[in-house]
């Protein structure tokens, strides 16, 4: 099986966020860009699909600026990846999610591809339109929010469940498709040092990015909440007294109380 | 351009979402001069549905039917979607903030050619563009984005618009078609639906309450402290990655980086310390309350009120004073 997954470099989790000087997006000077939450577990997924079914192969594809999307990539490839797209051009936080899936799909083009597996949504802009404006564009289905991926290799098709806000939807969907992964795995695996060191030297197919003129969002202003300014602790003697206290609160003051 | 605004209903049970009435809500907020708002429903429970779209003040509804619809992927009901704002000349469409919403964004941006926004918090005109602010990173920031021009669809945050009020309006329907679905979505198939829990309350994304409980609680069986405090208040229950990492409850309980994203009214979180990846899931909640017998935990830090102390003493005893308070 082809597996194709696309991935995102992303701030990682710990990055204290600042606005640019321009005032519209977050400032990267010196931001670590990692690859993290559902990307990490789409990629995850990709290797475990791969390990079961005998003769596939991993593709990383990333579509971003130098040096983050080649480090991702790279470490991607240390975690398992057989292959390595990078398609070079601008996105990153602030773009425009539905243009970076315009931008990959034309790249997906001529590249096998049973699986696409994408994460559920990036960890910056948690936008989540990604895989299905790729999908739209590749011509085939999409399913987001989906955990628990199998393939099924006598009906040739996958089954998963697509996590839904009113519970969950068992779905058969044969091949090929889009997958945006909403799995968070207990240990995710961790790349061994060889394996790192090889892959600073694996080749890693280099692409323009496609032009693609079309409707699309401009960030025209990032900005930071006031601080919390931490919790008041309501103090009591008893349980009793402090149930009280705060459905009185969430009453009165807060006015949130059912 | 007309000026147009076609919000898309979301239906479920029989019934359009309550998330439906905050998607006229926007919509009604941006439509341009005399130009109409359209409401549109999908699939064989549509027409029952739609004249809900009513008690929002919708006098229009487009009803596509068709019950081919029902079990297929949302990527067929964008089809029909784009048809009919491209036959209204819409310049907007509104779909709720719910998975369905989300997907169903994505498939029309390409299908209808126009640029699409999730998780919108406010969105106005501005001359002939349109500005939205939406929450990033885990609501640690806003971002303002704004098309210039041309066709939008906005895909909005739960609970970040109040539905219209006021006197319902009696409803007009259409019937639309579809047409014939491509043979790729038909050959994927939904084998059946599970609802989260049995006799469960709402939905994690859809609830305006949220009770979640982290490994604290210690075990599978007193987890259920959450779960009557969640009753109690009429809300969803979640978790912290602990308590579904160990198997006390399933993983679509898990709130955060890796687990769902929510913003309600009111976030309870109880034997939660309040590390990153779960607070970028729960941190654009609008009061939060925290539960923890560690003072230093950093759950109080994004919490607007805490009591530190048991939870095994404080939750029973909470959940006793709100079955009181709500009784009286
Ligand atoms: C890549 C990645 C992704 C992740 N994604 C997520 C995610 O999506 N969601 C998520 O939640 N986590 C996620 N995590 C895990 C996260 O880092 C924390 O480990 C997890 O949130 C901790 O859960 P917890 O707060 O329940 O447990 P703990 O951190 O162990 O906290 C338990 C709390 O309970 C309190 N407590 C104990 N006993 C009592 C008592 N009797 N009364 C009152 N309080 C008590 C303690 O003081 C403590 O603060 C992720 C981690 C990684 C690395
Ligand atoms: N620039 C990109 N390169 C590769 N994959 C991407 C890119 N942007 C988004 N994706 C994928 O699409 C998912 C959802 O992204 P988003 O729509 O931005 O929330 C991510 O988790 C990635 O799997």
């Amino acid at each position: 099986m082809e597996i194709v997954v696309c991935l995102k470099p992303v701030p990682e989790a710990e990055t204290r966020l600042r606005v640019a000087s321009n005032g519209t997006t977050l400032d990267v000077e010196g931001v670590k860009f990692v690859l993290a939450g559902y990307d990490e577990s789409a990629l995850e997924q990709a290797l475990l699909l791969k390990e079961a079914v005998p003769g596939s192969k991993v593709h990383a594809v990333s579509f971003g600026p130098a040096p983050r999307t080649e480090e991702v990539l790279r470490s991607a490839i240390a975690l398992g990846a057989d292959l390595a797209t990078w398609i070079e051009g601008p996105s990153g936080p602030g773009a425009d999610p539905v243009t970076a899936a315009r931008v990959v799909a034309a790249a997906l083009a001529d590249v096998p591809h049973d699986l696409v597996l994408c994460g559920k949504q990036a960890g910056d802009d948690e936008a989540g339109l990604f895989p299905g404006a790729l999908a739209e564009t590749l011509g085939l289905p999409d399913f987001d929010s989906v955990v628990d991926l199998r393939w099924d290799a006598g009906a040739g098709r996958f089954t998963f469940l697509r996590a839904t806000d009113a519970g969950g939807e068992r779905w058969q969907v044969p091949v090929p498709c889009v997958i945006g992964l909403q799995q968070a795995w207990n240990d995710p695996r961790t790349a061994k040092l060889p394996n790192i060191l090889k892959s600073r030297k694996a080749p890693i197919a280099k692409r323009a990015a496609a032009e693609v003129p079309g409707p699309a969002s401009v960030p025209v202003g990032f900005a930071l909440p006031p601080p919390r300014t931490g919790a008041r602790l309501i103090d009591y003697k008893t349980p009793d007294e402090a149930a009280q206290k705060l459905v009185r609160i969430l009453r009165e003051e807060a006015k949130v109380f059912p | 351009m007309t000026g147009a605004v076609l919000v898309v209903g979301e239906v479920q049970g029989g019934h359009l979402t309550p998330s439906t009435g905050e998607a006229v809500a926007v919509g009604r907020s941006l439509v341009a001069g005399a130009a109409e708002l359209v409401g549109y429903a999908a699939g064989s429970a549509g027409a029952s549905a739609a004249p809900e779209f009513g008690g929002w003040g919708v006098a229009r509804v487009l009803v596509a039917a068709d019950p081919a619809l029902d079990g297929a992927p949302v990527a067929a009901t964008a089809i029909g979607v784009a048809a009919e704002a491209e036959r209204l000349g819409a310049d907007i469409v509104v779909v709720p903030g719910s998975t369905f919403g989300r997907a169903l964004s994505a498939r029309l941006a390409i299908r209808w050619k126009a640029a699409a926004v999730t998780g919108v918090t406010e969105a106005r005109r501005d001359g002939s563009s349109l500005v939205v602010a939406r929450p990033v990173f885990g609501g640690r920031a806003t971002e303002r984005r704004r098309v210039d021009g041309g066709r939008v669809i906005l895909a909005l945050r739960p609970h970040a618009f109040a539905s219209p009020a006021g006197a319902p309006t009696p409803v007009r329907t259409e019937e639309v078609a579809v047409g014939p679905l491509p043979p790729v979505l038909l050959s994927a198939r939904r084998v059946s639906v599970e609802p989260t829990a049995k006799g469960a309350g709402p939905s994690l994304t859809d609830a305006s309450i949220v009770v979640s409980g982290g490994r604290g609680l210690r075990s599978a069986e007193e987890f259920r402290l959450v779960e009557d405090l969640a009753v109690s208040l009429g809300a969803a229950v979640g978790a912290s990655r602990a308590v579904t990492d160990a198997g006390w409850r399933p993983t679509s309980y898990q709130v955060g980086q890796t687990g769902r994203s929510v913003s309600p009214q009111l976030y309870v979180a109880v034997g939660i310390s309040g590390a990153i990846q779960h607070l970028v899931g729960m941190m654009s909640s609008r009061v939060i309350v925290a539960i923890n017998s560690d003072a230093s935990a950093p759950i109080f830090r994004v919490a607007d009120y805490g009591l530190v102390g048991d939870l095994f003493q404080l939750v029973p005893a909470l959940t006793a004073e709100v079955r009181r308070a709500r009784a009286s």
